[in-house]
């Protein structure tokens, strides 16, 4: 049960929200490009790098094309003409600012999702729990986070009573999308059900409670990762300060 | 005991019907606990023993479930319900401080947002504000008394039926309620589970709560009570102590299942794994009666009269849990099954019994290929059905799985029995089939109009098993088909087996309950650190 091996979750959360505003403010494709690659890193380093870089890649490849497509051949504000066709014109300014959002949305998507993957659930919940956060916003966070997993182990029961009467699944993904069909209906009435047996379990067991709770989960945390966290909120307020002093430059002056 | 002079809970009851329905759950009942004694509320199936206790314990809440006429009282606090909408409101927390209730599906009592078994027990604590090293001191506690210990950093979704039946018994006890209401709670565990149960039960009335136990079948540990209430459809037809109750004709009628030969009021030998001795005791004349029960275990040679390939065949299966799991950290994975060989010939009864977690519901899921084995071969009808899908397999074997809401899903009672027969039996042959199933089982009459999950949950494992029985497979696997049935199922449940071994089948049947084996069965196998042994 010694869980100090891990990061305490609001640490993790902290560095996750920092290292996205920095690199938000700063708008150097260079830095962008450098903690992209820094999550990868800690992704593969933490296990994870499948899942992670499968669900930016869904995320990320439309994206960054749409971004291409739009600011590589429509910039207005570009000057420095590459090529022509046209309306379209390719611009160095354009291409430039493509790779800056490019850039920047990937470092955003990567470092998200690999605080998503890497998190532990019930850690987040107790952290929230221990921070006087309503017990009611951790469950519906805790559904929230459980609810994919949850729906699919129902699928997969009412699947397996299925082909124990016969259903044929085979491998292939159109055999599995066609008796998902029949999946639908008992999957919602499953759910449906479980909704209203839980609840009365839930408050049977005090989950309505109005007072203050305990949590039985020991979240380690350390002064050092106290003071990690400190030092990234004000790195973070400072690079957004510096932004707004460097975009704003006619109101300051004045 | 001068405190059982005192009454706890009181409760008397007008009527309670659920919304939706026009008939009541429960007609004119009253029940009283008092602190340090055990009280037994005995009814056959669908009797309304379960919406008593959930009315008790407040898991049924007055205009909330349903209209509720007659009244509460906890400790002096009486409550009176009209089935107006100025009726008196119980706050669910507060109620259930006090009175505390285990489902007969233990699975209902779980939080599932809570990651380990420990924290599963906790959950009931930590919403009270428990100091956490109260908390870690009564987790530890009590997953001793219901024998957890082992098991604490499990994910309880990968409990078995016993272990997770020991974690609902614990999540209740754990906040020591003033009263405990016990549904069915020796169901699924086995001897050194039950007698575990038993014991703890005897400790907490010895501390002065007050508990309810909630029972299909006057066994020992209802034996135990000082008072019996008698419920047939949802009204009490009879009260008074066991003595008294023994052998009354408003018992034998309640379809309650009722020892035969002594054995009530605490027996010695706690040990014993034979549990539900007293069940199958009853099983084995009631069956004998209707000419029913199953040859003894010398007529297994009846199915080698004529060399036939066997139904059933295992060779060398192994397998563990958590083999393919992709995660780097994680429990190390549990094997499960070494290396088991079991042959099952048509026409044969094979019981397989095992103490809780050893693998038997594990063993049953390989018959049709829900898990696979990770080294050795099934072979079904004399046929390898690596590779073969589940679906495939399925013509060829039934399997009636341990806990009936995981194999039920359809609308009504008739479309549930009817999916996948037509496959098998042609449009035209499929309802026939669906119609004689369901009156095999005693459950015609729900066929159009009832909702699966509305049933109680003895009928629910008949319905369960109805729905395998009319495919009539090759070889049946039944998981624990006793489990909750009154009377009339067992009844049921042993014609059923007995046509089917008689048509050919090779039926395995997994069950905690010895007597009922011997009583049913040609051989009994036990599994034992991953191997089966004949016993
Ligand atoms: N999905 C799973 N992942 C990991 N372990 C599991 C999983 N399912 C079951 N187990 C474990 O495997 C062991 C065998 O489980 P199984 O359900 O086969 O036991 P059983 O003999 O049927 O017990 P019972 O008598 O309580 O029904 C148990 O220790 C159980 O906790
Ligand atoms: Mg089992």
């Amino acid at each position: 049960m010694t869980r100090t091996h891990h990061l305490h979750p609001f640490t993790a959360l902290t560095a996750a929200v920092g290292a996205a505003v920095v690199t938000t403010a700063a708008a150097s494709w260079p830095l962008s490009a450098a903690v992209a690659v820094a999550a990868a890193i800690l992704a593969v380093r933490g296990g994870v790098a499948g899942r992670v870089l499968s669900a930016a890649a869904v995320i990320l490849v439309p994206l960054c094309l749409s971004l291409l497509v739009l600011h590589g051949l429509f910039f207005p504000e570009g000057h420095t003409v590459l090529a022509e066709w046209g309306p379209a014109r390719v611009t160095a300014e354009g291409l430039e600012f493509a790779l800056e959002l490019g850039t920047r949305t990937t470092a955003c998507v990567l470092v998200f999702l690999l605080f998503s993957f890497t998190v532990s659930v019930p850690d987040l919940l107790s952290a929230l729990a221990a921070r006087r956060i309503p017990p009611q916003f951790g469950f519906v966070l805790a559904s929230t986070l459980t609810l994919l997993p949850a729906v699919a182990g129902r699928l997969d029961r009412i699947r397996q009573a299925q082909e124990a009467r016969g259903m044929v699944v085979r491998g292939g993904l159109l055999s599995r999308m066609g008796t998902l069909r029949l999946q639908m209906v008992p999957l919602v009435l499953a759910l449906m059900d479980d909704a209203g047996s839980r609840a009365q379990a839930l408050d049977a067991r005090g989950f309505g409670n109005a007072g203050p709770r305990t949590s039985y989960r020991d979240v380690a945390d350390s002064t050092a990762q106290r003071r990690f966290r400190a030092a990234a909120l004000v790195l973070t307020a400072a690079a957004v300060v510096a932004r707004l002093v460097v975009s704003w430059p006619a109101g300051v002056t004045r | 005991m001068t405190a059982a002079t005192r009454t706890a809970l009181r409760a008397s009851i007008g009527s309670f019907t659920f919304h939706g329905e026009n008939r009541p759950a429960l007609g004119s009942a009253a029940l009283s606990v008092t602190p340090g004694a055990l009280t037994a509320v005995l009814g056959g199936s669908g009797s309304g023993k379960s919406t008593l206790g959930k009315l008790l314990a407040g898991w049924l809440r007055a205009g909330h479930s349903g209209e509720f006429r007659g009244s509460l009282e906890l400790d002096g606090t009486r409550l009176e319900f009209q089935g107006a909408p100025d009726d008196p409101r119980l706050n669910p927390a507060e109620w259930s401080r006090r009175v505390a209730y285990v489902p007969q599906d233990a699975a209902a009592m779980l939080s599932t947002v809570r990651a380990t078994v420990a924290e599963e027990l906790a959950f009931g604590l930590e919403n009270r504000a428990t100091p956490r090293a109260a908390m870690l001191r009564a987790v530890e506690r009590t997953a001793a008394r219901v024998g957890l210990s082992g098991l604490l950093d499990r994910d309880p979704a990968t409990l078995s039926g016993g272990e997770l039946r020991r974690l609902a018994v614990g999540c209740a006890v754990i906040a020591e309620p003033d009263i405990l209401i016990l549904d069915e709670p020796l169901a699924s565990l086995d001897g050194a589970g039950a007698a575990q149960i038993e014991a703890l039960i005897r400790g907490l009335c010895g501390a002065g709560t007050g508990v309810v136990l909630l029972s299909q079948a006057a066994d020992r540990l209802a034996g135990e009570a000082t008072h019996w209430t008698v419920l047939v459809g949802g009204v009490v037809t009879a009260e008074g102590t066991p003595a008294q109750l023994a052998g009354s004709a408003e018992l034998e009628r309640s379809g309650v299942l009722v020892p035969v030969v002594g054995g009530r009021g605490g027996e010695p030998d706690t040990g014993d794994r034979e549990t539900g001795v007293l069940e199958g005791g009853a099983q084995k004349t009631g069956a004998q009666k209707d000419g029913v029960a199953a040859p003894g275990p010398g007529a297994g040679t009846h199915g080698a009269v004529a060399p036939v390939m066997a139904g059933l065949e295992l060779n060398g299966v192994s397998f563990c849990y958590g083999g393919d799991s992709r995660r780097r950290v994680g429990p190390q994975p549990v094997l499960v099954l070494q290396n088991v060989n079991l042959t099952v010939r048509p026409g044969e009864i094979v019981a397989v019994t095992g103490a809780n977690g050893t693998g038997k519901s594990t063993l049953l899921r390989h018959f049709n290929g829900l898990l696979r084995p990770a080294a050795g071969e099934v072979r079904v009808c004399g046929r390898n059905i690596t590779g073969v899908p589940v679906g495939t397999v399925a013509a060829s074997v039934g399997l009636l799985f341990q806990h009936p809401r995981d194999q039920l899903f359809e609308r009504t009672v008739l479309r549930e029995t009817l999916f996948g027969l037509r496959e098998l039996f042609g449009k035209a042959g499929a309802e026939g089939k669906a119609r004689a199933a369901l009156a095999a089982v005693g459950l015609s009459a729900a066929a159009e109009t009832v909702h699966p999950a509305e049933l109680p949950s003895s009928q629910q494992r008949l319905l369960a098993l109805a729905t395998v029985l009319a495919r009539e497979p090759a070889v049946l696997a039944l998981d624990e088909p006793t489990v909750g049935l009154d009377r009339t199922g067992l009844e049921h449940l042993g014609r059923a087996v007995k046509a089917a071994a008689a048509r050919g089948t090779a039926v395995v049947m997994v069950t905690h309950d010895l007597a009922y084996a011997r009583a049913t069965a040609h051989r009994i196998l036990q599994l034992d650190a991953g191997n089966l042994r004949e016993i």
